[in-house]
């Protein structure tokens, strides 16, 4: 997942806030306006303003040096015409299976197995289980090219196991059919652990009851899980998703760092394009517009697993 | 509580105004850089202490020597101080478009030629015109005129290889096969004349077991170099010059029968596994290692390596690709080498022109000769070089190719995605997962989109 | 909660958790000991051994090769000024938003909620420019700058979260005396909130600290911590044990900072996660 407690810290700000539709509370005070000025300036400055200039350079073609042209919508169409685009974003939906799909159903299921018992030592469990997506990307990610080297861990596995001809000559990260996968299982390394932890914690609040009251039932294993213990962990499902699924939209720094896009263009995604363009071959109008659809697609997506989460919930 | 309209009315209004001030042509206005007048006198002015920021992406044993000249150019003048920014090729190349129109950018640079680069630095008019301080250092008769056509451009940019003259270097580049003696002779081969001949001694180490050419493409830019001179035998030298420098806009074509045949040998030798099993992975730098420590008979590459297999020795040797036909031309990717540039926005121009003088003369490429750096100046002296040694090899070859006029420029000089889109097409070429025609298709599409665009 | 739990559910809970651990720090405590192999593109950590010998003059070369020297000053430095300038801004706003109702208090909250979903890669290409017109381009300023007014949309989220839980009497007492705003927030609510602004503070530096595409954009020479090992990993890609240092030497603060303050850490990240 990516990049850390960030994106974790956010989703969950934006879950807790979904189930609180409420007024703003305390008395009419207009000094407020002077607590909360100094924030919004610095915000509107650097994060509202930019934005509506980096909508208005997408509708440009732009070197980055020498004047813009006007071209309209363009930059916008070059999406149903660029191979290099629809590519990038190919894979950040190809990425989602490791790095949302996958991290949630094993969570899930390692939540499930484990018993609902006091954990002594549960700290270092949570730990070791976070460092993963705690410790800095760029580290992990140096980390894992060490690992998919072609005499790491990995390769000398398979070949001690007489897998040895798994082993891609180009390695794991030089072959075309393998490089995104494998960046795609860094990235449910990095979440598993995450998930895990949050599901345990969702798990142990399900109150005893509604377990006692399945089995008497006489639910197996299974028929519990699906009865008692995925509805009641519907909330950490919803915030884990739009967290995830966020969060593998947004990758760059694991691309740059294990592949630069490559090989050819196999692991190229959205931001890795988005700093192409605005650096190495001036298109910026190009690089803005990407930015862009890359929100509104944020936005829908949120706003679309919410909005099925809550639909579930009322069910 | 206010009414809904209201505050609806005052945020449009917001959004609006904000859209408004947001709104206006992105990028500033373009003034063409104008070459500052001739010195009276050549060398820097003693006006005070100057710091010249130098960037570049020198590494190895090029490196030093450039730390040696740095400190002896300071040491002549003192009253400057250099401020050397170092990093290496890809970096450079992102970092300089943008770092150089800034503020507080770097007085001297390393600008790669062709439109990606030094093409885009003119159009913004951020560099400036060489021509007068060539005039006053004589640079324009120190070396040929190709040397000087790779780095001019008209003014505003829309020309390349006629203009103004906006980077100079008296050292040259060339691309080349250096082999491994001892296991050429006891593999029982010669020398290849033809390129046939070429294919039969991969053919032959391949049989024996040994990896007919070292090759490692995980940084992408390698395969330019294996594609292009193979392309270089096949396709005529000025139809290439001609392409890359774009002087016939859209009239010329990549998609070529020739171009295709080169595209077709360069896949068809990597399936037949002439190439170092898991080339497309690996590193350049662990190829030049294997390949001095005798893994691989040959390697395709350029001149800058010499340093790491040692420019003395006789265990290395390097010749040109040889042509087709018996007789042909001899004909190879390479030309003038980093250019030094000076950024319009300098304070110290005449500071920053001394400097370049002092980086291309006679004493800077007596040092750098020994790492394989080709002088290219007129009465550079290569007498000293002691024949049947690697360094003379691959000066010889230079000369060889000069002469036939025979230097083809790099080709991802030729539009300012050509680097992007021929390093991940030739990826895939020698991955087998496109076929020649589609290779030839991809890049012609990212040719013409970009002839089409120029005004 | 079921309390009669059995040694043999106990023996698999533990079983699982540690395999699950393992996997995760495996590739950690791995790239740690290839960090000790003898450094040059020959050593082929496979991650199943010892180290033939025990390296430890990587972490030296790497150090200074990888320029960490510059690199930690320039994180540190960024750091110790984002971090209060963050925590600070996000207090004041938060508190506002919290206790007082005023005309488009509502439109500004949901504002800054706003910044909890714009990705940087929107705002990226104007900003460049116009921190590079500003004259800011690879000064600390730059990123301390950006990387504040991103924070604060989730500082301020936070910490009105915090101070809405404040009791109501809390505010009553203080108002019944008749202090201001501002000793209110000073004298009483900011210790009643400490531990949300201590897990504030922790979170903050470590989205400071683990910070690589702000730098990569912005800086050349005050490069950070994490883009400093991704320049030297790309320069020394065949010398995996010395890169293997570099990373270490990158992880060691953020560890530190981890362990020390994991409650702090899981609370920011669990809470409003975890229903309830």
């Amino acid at each position: 997942m990516d990049p850390g407690p960030q994106v974790a810290t956010r989703a969950a700000a934006l879950g807790s806030l979904r189930r609180r539709p409420e007024r703003l509370p305390g008395e009419a005070r207009r000094i407020g306006y002077l607590y909360v000025a100094p924030a919004f300036i610095l915000y509107a400055a650097f994060n509202l303003l930019p934005l509506f200039q980096g909508i208005n350079i997408s509708f440009y073609n732009w070197d980055g040096i020498t004047p813009g042209t006007w071209v309209g919508l363009d930059n916008y169409t070059e999406f149903f015409t660029d191979p290099t685009i629809l590519a990038g974003y190919t894979h950040v939906l190809i990425l989602m299976i490791f790095y949302a799909f996958l991290p949630i159903v094993i969570g899930l299921f390692l939540a499930a197995l484990i018993s609902r018992i006091r954990i002594r030592g549960l700290t270092v469990f949570r730990i070791l289980l976070f460092l993963p997506l705690v410790i800095t990307d760029v580290v992990t990610a140096v980390a894992w090219t060490w690992v998919y080297d072609i005499n790491g861990p990995i390769s000398t596995a398979l070949r001690a196991i007489g897998l040895g001809r798994l082993v891609p000559a180009q390695g794991w990260l030089g072959d075309f059919n393998t490089a995104l996968p494998a960046v795609g299982v860094f990235g449910l390394w990095g979440g598993f652990g995450f998930c895990l932890i949050l599901f345990l914690a969702g798990v142990m609040k399900i109150p005893a009851s509604l377990y006692e009251a399945a089995r008497v039932d006489g639910a197996n294993a299974i028929r519990e899980f699906f009865a008692v213990t995925l509805p009641g962990l519907r909330y950490e499902l919803q915030v884990v998703l739009v967290l995830s699924v966020i969060g593998t939209l947004d990758t760059f720094d694991e691309i740059y760092v294990m592949t630069g896009g490559g090989p050819g263009t196999a692991t190229s995604v959205p931001a890795y394009l988005v700093w192409r363009r605005l650096f190495q071959t001036g298109q910026v109008g190009s690089a803005a517009a990407l930015g862009i659809v890359l929100m509104l697609i944020i936005f829908a997506v949120t706003w679309a697993i919410n909005r099925a989460m809550e639909r579930g919930n009322e069910a | 509580m206010v009414a809904p309209p209201a505050r609806v009315r005052i945020a449009l209004a917001v959004v609006a105004v904000a859209l408004v001030g947001a709104a206006c042509t992105p990028g500033g206005s373009v003034t063409q850089a104008t070459a500052p007048p001739k010195p009276a006198v050549t060398g820097v002015p003693d006006t005070g202490p100057i710091t010249l920021t130098v960037w570049d992406q020198e590494t190895g044993q090029v490196s030093k020597i450039w730390d040696q000249l740095n400190a002896e150019f300071e040491a002549k003048y003192p009253n400057v101080t250099i401020k050397r920014v170092n990093r290496d090729f890809g970096e450079l190349k992102s970092l300089l478009r943008l770092a150089i129109s800034s503020p507080n950018g770097p007085d001297v640079v390393e600008a790669n030629q062709g439109w990606p680069d030094m093409g885009a630095l003119v159009k913004g008019g951020l560099l400036l015109p060489l021509n007068n301080y060539a005039d006053a250092y004589g640079w324009t008769n120190r070396v040929s005129q190709n040397v000087l056509a790779v780095s001019s451009w008209s003014p505003d940019g829309k020309n390349f290889g006629t203009g103004n003259l906006y980077g100079y270097t008296t050292m040259g580049e060339i691309i080349g096969v250096y082999y491994n003696k001892q296991m050429l002779s006891d593999l029982g081969l010669e020398l290849p004349t033809t390129l046939p001949e070429f294919e039969q001694d991969l053919e032959a180490a391949k049989q024996a077991g040994q990896v007919p050419i070292q090759f490692a493409n995980g940084d992408a830019f390698p395969g330019i170099h294996e594609y292009a001179i193979v392309q270089d035998q096949l396709a005529s030298t000025d139809y290439l010059t001609s392409l890359i420098f774009g002087t016939q806009r859209d009239q010329l074509s990549f998609d070529t029968p020739e171009n295709v045949q080169a595209a077709a040998t360069l896949q068809d030798w990597a399936n037949k596994g002439y190439f170092t099993p898991g080339f497309g992975g690996a590193g350049y730098d662990s190829a030049v290692a294997d390949f001095g420590k005798g893994q691989g008979l040959f390697m395709i590459t350029g001149n800058w390596i010499v340093a790491n297999l040692g420019a003395s020795s006789t265990d290395f040797g390097f010749f040109l690709l040889p042509p087709q036909q018996q007789g042909g031309p001899a004909v190879s990717t390479g030309g003038a080498g980093f250019p030094l540039s000076i950024a319009a926005g300098t304070e110290h121009a005449d500071a920053a022109a001394a400097y370049i003088d002092w980086m291309t003369s006679d004493h800077a490429s007596d040092l750098l000769l020994n790492t394989g750096q080709i002088p290219l100046h007129t009465g550079a002296s290569t007498a000293a070089l002691q024949q049947g040694t690697l360094l003379a090899d691959v000066v010889n070859a230079t000369a060889t190719a000069t002469a036939d006029n025979g230097v083809v420029p790099y080709e991802d000089w030729a539009t300012p995605t050509f680097y992007d889109t021929m390093t991940a097409a030739i990826q895939e070429l020698m991955a087998n997962r496109i076929s020649p025609e589609e290779f030839t298709t991809r890049i012609q599409s990212d040719y013409s989109d970009f002839q089409s665009s120029r005004t | 909660m079921n309390t009669t739990a059995s040694r043999a559910q106990v023996a698999f809970n533990y079983a699982l958790l540690t395999l699950c651990s393992i996997i995760a720090i495996y590739p950690l405590i791995g790239v740690a000991l290839a960090s000790l192999y003898p450094p040059g593109p020959d050593s082929a950590p496979s991650g199943f051994g010892l180290p033939p010998t025990f390296a430890w003059h990587n972490y030296v070369t790497a150090w200074e090769q990888g320029k960490f020297a510059t690199s930690f000053t320039t994180s540190l430095i960024v750091a110790f000024v984002m971090v209060p300038a963050s925590v600070l801004l996000s207090i004041l706003g938060g508190y506002a938003f919290a206790t007082m109702r005023f005309w488009g208090s509502t439109v500004l909250f949901y504002l800054f909620i706003l910044g909890l979903i714009i990705p940087t890669e929107a705002t990226i290409v104007p900003l460049y420019y116009d921190v590079r017109a500003m004259g800011l381009l690879d000064t600390y300023w730059a990123l301390i700058i950006l990387e504040v007014s991103g924070e604060v949309a989730f500082g301020i989220f936070w910490m009105r979260a915090a101070f809405l839980s404040a009791p109501p009497s809390l505010l009553e007492a203080a108002r019944i005396d008749g202090s201001s705003s501002w000793t209110t927030l000073w004298r009483i609510m900011v210790p009643f909130a400490k531990p949300a602004i201590l897990t504030l503070t922790v979170l903050t530096f470590a989205d400071s600290w683990n910070e690589f595409f702000l730098a990569l954009v912005f800086t050349v020479n005050k490069f950070t911590a994490p883009a400093g090992l991704a320049s030297f990993s790309g320069r020394y890609t065949t010398d995996i044990a010395l890169v293997s240092a570099g990373a270490v030497i990158v992880a060691i603060p953020i560890l530190i900072v981890f362990i020390i303050f994991q409650r702090e850490f899981m609370r920011g990240m669990l809470t409003g996660a975890v229903k309830g």
